[in-house]
């Protein structure tokens, strides 16, 4: 299947995304989220997006690209910068029976809106019992050099309101499917696209339009037997690749993929500890209250007849992620630390 | 690859005296290596057996009443209590060498093992219960008593009595196996149909050869014939 | 000197009671001749001696109940010299190795901001009593981990006796389960500790103790049920059938579409005059025993080089209950119309259900019918009762589309299959065999044999 073009209006080369795979047919991860929201788009009327350039601009990072032409600009709307008016308008519409999606051009400025998302979006179901299916959607996470205005990970600060689905897929079909599950759960979630990922990481994605990813279901992504690494987002391709070098040297890591942070799939998790015996909890959130600090944790109480070692957390320290780029490089995770802590928690 | 095993199925009933003298003596040969593991199979006429721990006042009818109902009390040199032995019931002596590091224990859970796997072949459910009552169960009435004495603390005397279609009303006269709130029960009583001892035998040495890993050749004559000469003790 | 102990019957057997001394002090004793007469709470017997000489020393009374291992007796063997020797004392069961905590492995920490990984930590205290038993064999070698502690509860392993290959002489989950898979057992009985070993002479070797079954590994929330007797012997029996047997299997349709309506029509009339349900089984039978009939070797079974062939028919019937699956037979089946096999049927199976058949009832079946249609299965492979050749399944009756006269039409459709030997017959037979049930379901009239 080749890349067709559409000539249109806006700045970027608008085509439907399922055009925009490559030769071989595989998609990136980008390519892959666009493709859900637009399948989702054509299956139910309902569902309309908004956020800040999504329209004729066709998205910061050209995933809506194409959009505005076959949707039009009542389902791809354009907004001011006012993230908390686009989570108000996000809700109000939910609550008339319509199912928003809403785009944040950088996850790091959905706390401009924190108010509505915590107080009100994550809430609203349990005070009024009126659900709000609602998709919050951002470019998340750090390591393009973006600094600390364009590199959270938030997932934390919203997984601790309680009432939204939290989702970090790692792969493009497992971002597609997920999406398109989140557009169609009747609760709030909170779909956060790795920026790294978008256009590094392509895989062959199903196309059947009903192809769905169960949210709160986590994959392993690499079998092993010593060591178990969990981990989500763009952290899972650094932990494949610790895990290849691993192998070389005789020591087997399973990886174990999230996908969604909140609420996450316990049992998957318990399964691999009982396995290898061993945990190494890997993740971009801050070390101190990242969503690996409650999966340890977790580990830790549930696990506790099972583990040969203590549960070890690795992930970057609570500071603001720097620009310069070897300071960034020391700030995150890298597969050299994951082969150490991994080797270390071997030799324990 | 199962090891050669001699069965020996004297036609009974066989006098009690006559059996025990015959078992012991073919204890002896066992454990000079003469002979290979045996398993004898029979019934004998009425017999009331006393172990070491039986006590006196355990036996509840007389000796004159045991006697003019047909039936004789022994005293013997296997533990346990008070046991009766009479025709309906399938008797196995089997003369087994544990060796000289010996697992009594699991000597006799494998004996109870070949009767419930006895009685499952032939439909009737029945269980072992908690580790110091030998014997085998259906609920609280014992339908197989064992009581086991060690040669030389290495090869087996006596074994097992399994109640086919026993006249049950003999074991009135004794407190049996000194457990006085256990009842005695018989395959025939708990399926309600004529079980004789014909009829369970083959499942008996059956599950006997699967348990111990035997294959049964018949003994030869001469050892058959010892068990037959009529007693001459009363 | 030889130091007689009360010996070690079995397993789980820990004291003895002196009953008799059978000798006594100043006796002469040869090999193996009874010493004293004892009583556990499993077997009684009679202890003999290992050697040939003179007790010297009785060292418990008659009556007196005392631990396995305990020395109860000395004897001087011959040409030893009769020197009253201090008992050996029984050896502690595992070393106490009690020493201040090791001092904590030096393991460098990665200074790196972004990850800290903590450094494994000795503990400050003396971890409890089950390293108490652990030797200091290493830095690390008291640190037990959960998952250590855990695997060597569940397997009774004494962790004083296992060596550690983890960092300082840790003891680590490799480590225990290269013990547990070698089906070593750390926590040994204590043995009776004769000086020389007594020598029998040729006896044969004793039956082998019972193997350690190997260890169940549970995960989180999982159990372990113990298997019942009949559950055992219906595992054996199939396991032996199918190791047996050169199964094949072959499956026909059939359409019973006037069967189904015969029985609408006159199932109430049946079960008033005969006092038992009209099934389909009946009437299987019934068509299944006249090919039987027609096809000996069927009805046969292989004995050693024969085929042997039976003259009467004996029909196993499968019926499962609360304990498992048992296969009542209908003796002499070809004998009884359709009204007789349905009252053995019902008969057998009630009895069956409530644990009352007789060893007869269970033996002896020369073909057998399993019936799992009512549990709604449309093919079944069933395993052969052995010794028959072929055991039939006669799944569920559902209504399909087929055709008729180059039509689609909707019939009652029901699927038969044998699992048959193939060292007795082959494919064509087995074939035929099932296309005569076939026409006899779908071409005989039973409305006469059903006595209305």
């Amino acid at each position: 299947m080749s890349t067709q073009t559409v000539e249109s209006g806006a700045a970027g080369h608008g085509a439907e995304p399922r055009g925009k795979r490559d030769d071989d047919g595989q998609a990136t991860y980008l390519i892959a989220i666009a493709e859900a929201l637009w399948e989702e788009m054509e299956r139910d009327e309902r569902v309309y997006m908004l956020g800040e350039d999504i329209g004729v601009y066709g998205g910061a990072f050209k995933v809506t690209e194409g959009f505005i032409d076959r949707f039009g600009p009542d389902r791809v709307m354009d907004t001011p910068i006012a993230e908390e008016t686009i989570v108000g308008m996000a809700v109000g519409s939910a609550m008339e029976g319509l199912r928003p999606v809403a785009e944040f051009q950088y996850a790091d400025f959905m706390s401009s809106g924190f108010d509505e998302i915590t107080t009100v979006l994550s809430r609203y179901h349990y005070r009024a019992g009126v659900p709000l299916p609602v998709v919050l959607r951002a470019p998340s996470g750090g390591g393009v050099r973006a600094s600390s205005f364009h590199s959270i990970n938030p997932e934390p600060w919203y997984a601790y309101a309680g009432g939204i689905k939290i989702m970090c897929p790692a792969f493009p079909s497992d971002a597609k499917g997920l999406l398109k599950s989140a557009v169609r759960d009747d609760n709030p979630s909170m779909f956060l696209e790795h920026k790294w990922i978008y256009r590094r990481i392509k895989e062959q994605v199903p196309t059947e339009p009903d192809f769905l990813v169960p949210i709160s279901s986590a994959a392993v992504k690499r079998e092993g037997t010593d060591v178990s690494v969990i981990t989500y987002g763009a952290m899972v391709h650094k932990a494949l690749e610790a895990a290849e070098s691993l192998a070389q040297r005789g020591v087997s890591a399973e990886v174990v993929d999230l996908r969604t942070v909140y609420p996450y799939d316990e049992e998957t998790v318990l399964r691999s500890i009982e396995k290898t015996a061993h945990a190494l909890v890997l993740y971009e959130s801050y070390r101190f209250l990242g969503i690996g600090s409650e999966v340890a944790a977790m580990i830790a109480e549930k696990a506790f007849e099972h583990l040969d070692a203590p549960v070890v957390r690795l992930a970057p320290p609570n500071v603001p992620v720097p620009f310069s780029p070897p300071l960034e490089d020391a700030f995150l995770p890298q597969v050299a630390d994951i082969e150490a802590a991994v080797d270390r928690l071997a030799a324990w | 690859m199962p090891r050669a095993a001699w069965l020996l199925r004297p036609p009974g009933p066989v006098p009690y005296d006559a059996a025990n003298a015959a078992m012991h003596r073919l204890a002896e040969r066992r454990l000079t290596g003469e002979i290979p593991d045996t398993l004898i199979l029979l019934e004998h006429p009425p017999v009331f057996t006393a172990g070491r721990r039986a006590k006196d006042d355990e036996l509840l009818w007389d000796p004159a009443s045991v006697q003019a109902r047909g039936g004789i009390v022994r005293k013997i040199d296997r533990g346990g209590s008070f046991t009766f032995h009479g025709p309906g019931q399938l008797v196995g002596y089997p003369i087994i060498d544990l060796g000289t590091t010996p697992d009594a224990g699991g000597y006799l859970r494998r004996l109870e093992d070949v009767v419930i796997g006895a009685c499952a072949e032939l439909g009737v459910s029945v269980d072992r219960r908690a580790e110091v009552q030998t014997g085998v169960w259906h609920g609280d009435d014992k339908v197989c008593a064992i009581g086991v004495r060690l040669l030389r603390a290495r090869v087996t005397l006596h074994g097992f009595a399994l109640n086919c279609d026993t006249d049950l009303s003999w074991f009135a006269g004794i407190v049996a196996c000194g457990l006085p709130d256990r009842g005695v029960t018989s395959l025939s009583e708990l399926t309600g149909r004529a079980i004789r001892v014909e009829a369970v035998r083959p499942s008996v040495e059956r599950a006997f050869a699967s348990s111990f890993d035997v294959a049964f050749e018949d003994a030869p004559d001469e050892i058959v014939e010892a068990f037959t000469v009529a007693a001459d003790v009363a | 000197m030889t130091s007689i102990q009360m010996p070690q019957l079995g397993e789980t057997i820990v004291e003895g009671t002196i009953l008799k001394w059978l000798k006594h002090e100043g006796d002469a004793v040869v090999r193996d001749e009874a010493l004293f007469e004892i009583s556990t709470d499993k077997v009684d017997t009679e202890v003999p001696s290992p050697v040939a000489g003179t007790v010297t020393k009785i060292l418990v009374d008659e009556g007196a109940t005392v631990p396995v291992g305990t020395i109860v007796m000395e004897v001087a063997e011959e040409g030893a010299p009769a020197v009253a020797a201090a008992p050996v004392a029984p050896a502690p069961a595992g070393a106490a190795a009690a020493d201040a905590p090791p001092a904590p492995a030096a393991e460098p920490v990665g200074v790196v901001v972004a990850s800290s990984i903590p450094a494994p930590v000795a503990p400050v205290s003396q971890p409890a009593q089950v390293a108490a038993s652990v030797p200091d064999r290493g830095p690390r070698s008291q640190i037990l981990s959960p998952l250590v502690r855990r695997l060597a509860r569940e397997h009774s392993l004494d962790l004083g006796q296992i060596a550690g290959t983890g960092t300082g002489g840790r003891i680590t989950k490799n480590d225990v389960l290269a013990v547990i898979a070698s089906g070593g057992k750390t926590a040994a009985a204590p043995a009776v500790a004769t000086a020389t070993a007594p020598d029998l002479g040729t006896a044969e070797p004793a039956a082998p103790p019972a193997a350690a079954a190997p260890p169940i590994q549970l995960g989180v929330g999982d159990e372990a049920v113990p298997m019942t007797h009949i559950r055992r012997a219906i595992a054996e029996h199939m396991l032996a059938s199918t190791q047996a047997t050169a199964r094949a299997w072959t499956l026909v349709e059939v359409n019973v579409d006037h069967l189904v309506r015969l029985r609408e029509r006159v199932k109430d009339d049946f079960e008033r005059k005969h006092g038992v349900k009209l099934t389909y089984l009946p009437m299987v039978v019934r068509a299944t025993v006249d090919a039987l009939q027609a096809f000996p070797d069927v009805n046969a079974r292989l004995d050693g080089e024969n085929i042997v062939r039976h003259r009467l028919v004996n029909m196993g019937i499968a019926v499962s209950y609360d304990a498992g699956l048992i296969v009542p037979v209908i003796k002499g089946v070809d004998g009884m119309n359709t009204v007789g096999v349905a009252r053995a049927i019902a008969d057998l199976a009630a009895r069956a259900r409530a644990h009352q058949l007789t060893p007869d009832e269970v033996q002896g079946a020369t073909f057998t019918i399993t019936n799992p249609g009512p549990y709604g299965s449309v093919a079944s492979v069933p395993i052969i009762n052995q010794p028959n050749v072929g055991i039939l399944s006669f799944d569920a009756i559902v209504k399909r589309a087929v055709v008729v006269d180059d039509a689609i039409a909707i019939r009652s459709m029901v699927n038969i299959s044998m699992s048959w030997d193939h060292r007795v017959i082959d494919g064509e037979l087995a074939t035929r065999f099932l296309a005569r049930v076939r026409q006899n379901l779908e071409t005989w009239d039973f409305a006469e044999d059903l006595g209305l």
